[in-house]
């Protein structure tokens, strides 16, 4: 069974492994720890990218999911639970909140729909600054004589930059996995019909409103894991760092990456995030400034002149190509 | 899809390697870096630009002096951003010739970077992140210069009561250096037996004050006390004298620039500002560094916390210069500090605070910041 | 109290409204969400700022505020309206045969280049707005109103009594509502409707530029990120009154400003910026057509 694509990827995360373990004996905390990030952002944009690229469904709000799987694990670590149990709840009190704002949108239009998911991202944000009681506010949490409780594996405890690399890797490479299985399912054709056409697909018998539901809270999941990892790598966390414009950095990647494409927004990652911090290592700051201006621009740019992305997706350059 | 496959492998190695790269051409001899950590790019950029200034000052004359060290700053921007200070100080501790960092701004940035520099053992000293937490992490690495804000909301309670005023209206921009202020005054001025008839958060950029100011004036404050920045401190000012709400504005270190008054306009006279630290025109060894200040950087005002960031810089010099490079040793030494510098004496307590509380009162008197009585 | 609350949320609301005029009068033309029409706003600010630093040098027109106001309106109005003309023509245009989502992603990127373009070029901080205009407070009994307050609401409601008497009476106007009925239709029928299109974006973004120089007289201070708020809050009047209605745009505005005002002073000031996302989601939700009915059609 072990055809030679297959060869390839299982090559290409053991030099992932090796190049990471390297980069701990070096002592280049700093590469690892964008590499980490850059972990962290492929998660969520696998999330996102399920209701955008797979389903067609803009969600401008997509940042708070990973706010509330943040903080559930921030409040639930601090009374004492361990990280493996943490994880399955703060999916759950994800999903929930996906749920709930999901069920009255798959009746609306796509535009409203992605206007009703931005004002979510906001209200999520203004809730976790304002309500003190809960969520510490703008100090954020863990508060003062807090702490967020470091991961355990059996009787091994993570410490070092490393290890967390390798949880998120661990992490990343099982989401790839998961959602390739589903898109080549029954399910995963079923997004592509709705995202070209939805009538259509509604005629041929596939439940639509079930199916982009069933996307739109499963794409938290992701989101969710992203946010208790963080929480625990970092251990800290407070509102300000989710924005409206993190949400939009999101779109960016998937946009820009390839919608619908794995290896895209894989991709979309490395330019957006990986980037500009190793250019920053070599041009100095000041070219952070024009990171923002530039994406702007090739956002428009790419819309018109390259709707698929800069890796599109197979089935969808066919679908472009033969329209044309 | 192999060549694409081929394609990210690459990038992925030629990636792990360009800062490998970067980093190997250090020179020869004994070159000694301190890392500066602020906001230079984004909404405070000015504060931050300051701080740069202040640590360059610290940083030339050490070198003018010195033979056998050549210290050299490394400036990094956070962008006021957590996750930017967190990558930023990554960066700092795969550096082996950073012996010290000077920052973060903003407590908000602060508190998760202490984590990464006390993981590495690295000494951290914050000229201007006020949060009282930051201290109170166990962290053995981490100092600040500046006082925090539970003395600087509580010393404007104290002197507030003094001036015989009963009743404030207090309001809050929501950050966690201006709640924490405004908790802080409350707590004071409560235990005093003032009356505090409002506790108020606005948003961050907004500026429309007046629905929340107009319930504020059927209250009948005698002052409006406001934890938070100029920008918002300067139209809530201003959007209470048009009201006819005239009572004066009482903030913390963070109103106390001339923008500010820029766009408070005379709406501002009489409002008043804590800032911490004597002024610095009245310690001598200050009027020499204000006068350097004007000469290298003529045409930038200087900020709030350029001064600290200048001492902090050469607390940081100073143990280098006595202890070497051993990074355990330089946390043992500033812990024991005794630093006369241009903000006063600078000693730290147990937990890494400053012990030097001294706090200064200025009002707007003829469009400018003024010590007052 | 509450009367002085009303007059409050009234001038904020009169700025809401000619924000909510750009979305709406786009929306009923082209069925999108112009995402840039925030910036564009932003932009009239800035505009507006620096033509009146600007007159302040020029000798004839130092002591005439009357004409200093009224050329930094109109040429205000007219660089933003070319910049909506021209963000249509470049980011829009070829994209009128996409689906829904493109031209909103691509307004989105116009919206970030826009924000960091005037980040960089003119400053990253807040700019205090010259204070040209004489404010004068009146007293009626407990009620303080000022000058500048009665100048912004009979500026918006002029704008609006001289909008809708364009578009029912005039040519043009006609042209406009039978584009935003039916485009091919209209096509069909003689109308150019490039040109009535790239009018709509003229009309819409000098209004959104006017009340760019309203907020900056009114707050005095401007910053390259004020428009993402008010964007949004204007968005939610003109989906309140419904979305691609110009009347609705208007009582929108107004209803949104008075609701703010009375939610920030009776429930919470923190949460203010809450009750507007709320009412968004929930009209969105409950009754897309808003207040008035949306007047446009399904795209097929």
């Amino acid at each position: 069974m072990l055809n030679k694509r297959k060869m390839l990827e299982i090559a290409l995360i053991l030099i992932i492994i090796i190049i990471a373990y390297f980069l701990h004996i070096e002592q280049e905390f700093y590469s690892l720890h964008i590499l980490s990030l850059m972990g962290i952002y492929v998660l969520l944009v696998l999330g996102l990218n399920m209701v955008i690229g797979n389903t067609g469904l803009l969600d401008l709000g997509f940042i708070a999911f990973y706010a509330i799987g943040a903080y559930s694990a921030a409040l639930l670590s601090i009374k004492g639970l361990s990280f493996w149990i943490i994880l399955p709840i703060s999916i759950l009190i994800t999903g929930f909140f996906r749920f709930l704002l999901g069920k009255p949108l798959m009746r609306l239009r796509g535009d409203y729909l992605a206007i009703v998911t931005l004002g979510f991202g906001e209200i999520t944000r203004l809730v976790l600054n304002n309500w003190d009681y809960l969520t510490n506010g703008p100090k954020g949490l863990p508060g003062v004589g807090e702490r967020i409780q470091p991961i355990k594996l059996f009787t091994f405890t993570f410490t070092q930059e490393l290890h967390y690399f390798y949880l998120i890797l661990f992490f990343t490479v099982g989401s790839i996995f998961a959602i390739r299985r589903v898109e080549r399912s029954k399910i995963g054709r079923a997004f592509v019909a709705i995202r070209e056409d939805e009538t259509a697909a509604e005629v041929s018998g596939i439940n639509t409103s079930d199916i982009k539901l069933f996307s739109f809270v499963t794409s938290s999941i992701f989101a969710a894991i992203a946010g208790v990892i963080y929480v625990h790598w970092i251990g800290f966390v407070s509102p300000e760092s989710f924005t409206f414009w993190e949400s939009v950095f999101l779109v960016c990647m998937v946009v820009l990456g390839g919608m619908g494409n794995l290896l895209g927004i894989i991709f979309g990652v490395v330019l957006l995030v990986g980037t500009p911090e190793f250019l920053r290592v070599t041009l100095g700051g000041e070219f952070v400034l024009y990171r923002m201006l530039i994406f702007g621009l090739l956002m428009v740019i790419l819309v018109i002149f390259r709707p698929q992305g800069i890796i599109p997706e197979k089935r969808r350059t066919l679908e472009l190509v033969s329209e044309k | 899809m192999r060549k694409i496959l081929c394609f990210v492998l690459i990038s992925l190695v030629c990636v792990s390697f360009v800062s490998c790269g970067v980093k190997k051409d250090v020179k020869e001899g004994k070159v000694v870096k301190v890392a500066l950590v602020c906001p230079l790019t984004g909404d405070i950029a000015a504060m931050g630009q300051g701080m740069k200034n202040g640590a360059t000052l610290a940083i030339e004359e050490a070198n003018q002096t010195l033979k056998e060290i050549k210290f050299e700053l490394l400036a990094l921007d956070d962008r006021a951003d957590p996750k930017e200070a967190v990558n930023a100080a990554n960066q700092i501790v795969s550096d082996k010739d950073v012996c010290g960092v000077v920052g973060h701004l903003n407590s908000g940035c602060s508190i998760p970077a202490s984590a990464v520099y006390n993981r590495h053992n690295l000494v951290m000293v914050s000229p201007a992140s006020t949060n009282p937490k930051l201290t109170q992490q166990g962290f053995t690495n981490v100092f600040r210069t500046c006082t925090t804000d539970d003395v600087q909301g509580s010393f404007a309670a104290d002197f507030v009561y003094k001036k015989e005023i009963k009743g404030v209206a207090i309001i809050h921009d929501k950050t966690p250096y201006g709640q924490g202020l405004a908790e802080e005054f409350q707590k004071t001025f409560q235990n005093l037996r003032g009356k505090v008839l409002c506790f108020e958060g606005i948003s961050l950029g907004d500026r429309d004050f007046k629905a929340l100011l107009i319930k504020i004036k059927g209250l009948n404050p005698q002052i409006i006390y406001f934890g938070g920045m100029y920008q918002e401190g300067g139209l809530i000012s201003k959007q209470a004298k048009e009201l006819g709400l005239n009572v004066p504005l009482v903030g913390g270190d963070g109103i106390y620039t001339g923008e500010y008054i820029k766009i408070a306009g005379k709406s501002s006279e009489g409002d008043m500002a804590t800032m911490i630290g004597s002024p610095p025109d009245k310690l001598p060894k200050a009027k020499d560094f204000i006068e350097k200040y004007k000469t290298k950087f003529p045409d930038m005002d200087m900020q709030p916390y350029d001064p600290y960031t200048y001492d902090t810089t050469n607390i940081i010099i100073e143990a280098v210069k006595n202890i070497g490079q051993d990074k355990g040793k330089i946390i043992d030494y500033i812990k024991n500090i005794k630093y006369d510098g241009i903000i006063g004496e600078t000693r730290f307590d147990e937990k890494g605070d400053t012990l030097n509380k001294e706090i200064t009162c200025y009002s707007v008197k003829d469009g400018k910041w003024q010590i007052s009585e | 109290m509450i009367f002085q609350q009303l007059i409050n949320g009234i001038t904020l609301g009169g700025i809401y409204a000619l924000i909510a005029l750009g979305y709406t009068m786009v929306y009923g033309v082209l069925l999108m969400i112009n995402f840039a029409h925030s910036e564009i706003f932003m932009a009239g600010a800035f505009f507006g700022f620096f033509l009146l630093i600007s007159f302040s040098s020029i000798p004839f027109l130092q002591n005439n505020l009357f004409l200093q106001l009224l050329l930094a309106f109109l040429i205000s109005m007219s660089l933003t309206g070319i910049l909506g003309i021209i963000i249509e023509r470049f980011a829009y245009r070829p994209l009128r045969k996409a689906s829904r989502l493109t031209p909103l992603i691509s307004a989105i990127g116009v919206s970030i280049f826009l924000q960091n373009l005037f980040m960089l070029v003119v400053s990253p901080q807040a700019k205090p707005f010259p204070e040209i205009f004489p404010v004068k407070n009146f007293q009626f009994g407990v009620l303080s109103v000022n000058s500048l307050q009665i100048f912004i609401i009979t500026i918006s409601i002029l704008l609006m009594v001289v909008l809708n008497y364009f578009i029912k009476q005039t040519k043009l106007g006609t042209a406009i509502r039978a584009t935003s009925s039916d485009v091919e239709t209209a096509a069909l029928m003689g109308i150019n409707t490039n040109s009535v299109i790239s009018l709509v974006f003229f009309i819409g973004a000098g209004l959104g530029g006017i009340a760019g120089i309203l907020v900056g007289m009114y707050y005095g201070s401007i910053k390259y990120n004020m428009g993402f708020i008010y964007g949004i809050k204007a968005f939610t009047a003109a989906v309140l009154g419904g979305i691609g209605n110009i009347p609705g745009a208007m009582i929108g505005g107004y209803l949104l400003g008075v609701l703010e005002s009375l939610g920030c002073a009776y429930i919470s000031s923190a949460y203010k910026d809450v009750f507007a996302f709320i009412i968004l989601i929930l009209v969105l939700i409950i009754k897309p057509t808003g207040i008035l009915g949306e007047r446009v059609q399904e795209k097929c």
